[in-house]
């Protein structure tokens, strides 16, 4: 149905995180290059699009932005459905964010895996960096320690408010989910062929209506 | 500022005249006299994503997608005196006219309430002011209690984030977000088994736009238990389930976009969660969102399955209108971000009003089909818990059909 002209990547990537830390604002300041005070809280989920040139390709991201109350919890798996990688973010002047990270991070990788088996690439975002440095975000050697242990690629400390760190960190993630893509494309066995159905081909004919 | 509130006009409605109503307009417009020319008496707000706002629009909006530009006419002053007349007619002998000529109260909201009188008739078609009556003190008493800190420090980081835009939500700290604090806390103790859901803080916020913090309080808990009952509890069941039969209701009444939809995985609740739960507050324009909730107290949840249902058919019902959207993304965008100029009130009342009778009819078939369903899933579980999945979908008891 698409024919690629030249060659396009389009990923899905969440941003999750408890309420009220920001994930809105780092998406609205890594899309759209502003800040405010005055978003509303989200309610379900939000998207937008972010398009980038990589290595002579361009890159589309689609940003999934996830209410954080935990009774939305109930709904991430169809959120999470087909994304390639996520942000987890946390506020660095409230430690009950912080330790919710880890809350996330296991929903994400009980709900979502790869085709070869493997958890998305993920990187943890300390938001609100300019609002002062939470004690746990001084200590880099905790943080790297922290980031092993729970399976994150890499983590930033960010603020929406100030700019900072967040086009670094969008720019890591890509980066890994670029490296796990072709990851999976090298897993595949390729003398194996996998027969499917056609997808419009259903009981109903919804190629009827498609246009020329 | 508070001009548009008229409540509490008690026993003598026949004082209320057209003047009264016409200077609601003025007065909010007059209001903003007080409001420097940099409108510094909203605050550090009044400059939102770069823009200064002087002016509010005739609905308190100063500005964001939901400004109303007043292109839209206003109904002819003596139609709009007549109205006045009929529903103080109504309000005096409230009970004999719902219990006798509903049809007629029916359609009446469908026309529209007049704004000066909304607020008492939302309350009467609700019952919340019953249930005021009832309970008076009770309110004064759950706010003297302590509440919750997990829900209290989830609310306080909601506060300014509801209707920012709106001048009495617009300055942190104001009493638009007091008032909005208050009712929300209170309900965390009047159903500590509920607490808080994000989605409640907009619905709050609405009704606080028209009356005071009690009666928007008991109004909010109508809302939450009689009109949509389970939606904002802790498991979001009901709202997952109304997603269902939203898009099972879709397959009957727009094919076209319910192959759309299908073919792009695109499930219900990405987009209908905040449109349900909400009461699309978030998502018409401000008219629109007036008129919907007016027909929405008096005919309860069916009518925002219909509004739903007319906004996918405008948006995705024709081939035209689906060529442009050819992916999950650009349908998604065009769903969550409906653009006011495609949404026209009169049509969209219109559309919503056409009698469906068939629908419903399919709609409580559907009802026991997807029942039956959830019944099953459920095998494992308590079912007795969830036997409130049953009433659901129609609307409340005690509203004549």
């Amino acid at each position: 149905m698409q024919t690629n002209h030249h060659k396009e990547r389009l990923y899905k990537i969440l941003v999750i995180g408890d309420l009220g830390v920001g994930k809105t604002s780092i998406i609205k300041r890594y899309v759209h290059h502003n800040f405010s005070p005055n978003y509303r809280a989200t309610i379900g989920v939000d998207f937008a699009l972010k398009v980038l040139n990589w290595d002579q390709e361009t890159v589309r991201l689609q940003l999934w932005d996830i209410a954080g109350q935990e009774r939305f919890g109930n709904m991430t798996r169809v959120y999470y459905r087909e994304a390639m990688g996520a942000f987890i973010v946390f506020d660095v002047t409230r430690p009950a964010s912080f330790e919710a990270v880890t809350k996330w991070k296991e929903d994400l990788d009980s709900k979502l895996t790869l085709t070869n088996g493997k958890h998305v690439a993920t990187v943890l975002l300390a938001n609100k960096c300019d609002q002062g440095r939470d004690v746990l975000t001084n200590n880099g050697i905790k943080m790297e320690q922290f980031c092993q242990e729970n399976g994150f690629v890499g983590w930033y400390e960010t603020s929406a408010k100030e700019n900072i760190n967040i086009d670094e960190a969008a720019n890591c993630l890509v980066k890994h989910i670029i490296a796990s893509e072709k990851d999976m494309l090298q897993s595949e066995v390729s003398d194996t062929i996998t027969p499917q159905l056609e997808k419009d081909k259903g009981g109903t004919c919804s190629s009827c209506f498609r246009s020329q | 500022m508070k001009c548009r509130r008229v409540w509490g006009w008690g026993n003598s409605p026949d004082t209320l005249s057209y003047l009264e109503s016409a200077s609601l307009m003025s007065g909010t417009l007059e209001s903003l006299s007080g409001l420097g020319e940099d409108g510094s008496s909203v605050g550090s707000d009044s400059e939102i994503n770069g823009l200064t706002i002087r002016r509010t629009d005739k609905y308190g909006f100063l500005g964001g997608s939901q400004y109303s530009e007043g292109g839209e006419k206003d109904i002819r002053v003596e139609v709009a005196r007549q109205r006045e007349i009929k529903w103080i007619d109504m309000f005096n002998n409230w009970d004999k006219w719902v219990k006798h000529r509903f049809q007629k109260v029916k359609l009446r909201c469908r026309k529209g309430i007049p704004s000066s009188l909304r607020a008492k008739a939302w309350q009467l078609l609700s019952n919340s002011q019953e249930l005021l009556e009832a309970n008076r003190g009770k309110f004064e008493e759950l706010e003297r209690e302590q509440g919750e800190a997990k829900w209290l420090d989830i609310i306080e980081k909601d506060l300014h984030r509801q209707f920012p835009f709106h001048e009495m939500f617009a300055a942190r700290g104001g009493h638009g977000q007091q008032d909005l604090y208050r009712i929300l806390k209170a309900y965390t103790i009047y159903r500590p088994d509920e607490g808080y859901c994000q989605a409640q803080a907009p619905v709050a916020a609405v009704l606080l736009m028209h009356m005071p913090a009690e009666q928007a309080f008991w109004c909010l808990v109508q809302i939450c238990e009689k009109y949509l009952p389970g939606y904002y509890s802790a498991g979001l069941e009901a709202i997952q389930l109304d997603g269902e039969i939203f898009f099972s209701l879709l397959r009957r009444t727009c094919p076209m976009a319910y192959r759309h939809l299908k073919k792009f995985k695109i499930d219900p609740i990405l987009y209908m969660t905040e449109w349900f739960m909400c009461i699309f507050s978030r998502t018409l324009p401000w008219s629109c969102v007036l008129r919907v909730w007016d027909m929405f107290f008096c005919e309860g949840v069916k009518i925002v399955f219909r509004v739903g249902l007319v906004l996918l058919k405008q948006m995705l019902g024709s081939v035209d209108k689906l060529r442009e959207l050819q992916g999950m993304y650009e349908t998604m965008e065009r769903l969550r971000n409906i653009s006011p100029d495609t949404i026209r009130e009169d049509l969209l009342v219109q559309e919503v009003g056409i009698s469906s009778s068939n629908m419903y009819t399919s709609k409580i078939c559907f009802c026991f089909d997807s029942w039956t369903r959830v019944m099953s899933h459920l095998s494992c579980c308590d079912r007795s818990s969830n036997l409130h999945f049953l009433c659901l979908p129609h609307p409340p008891t005690f509203f004549p059909i």
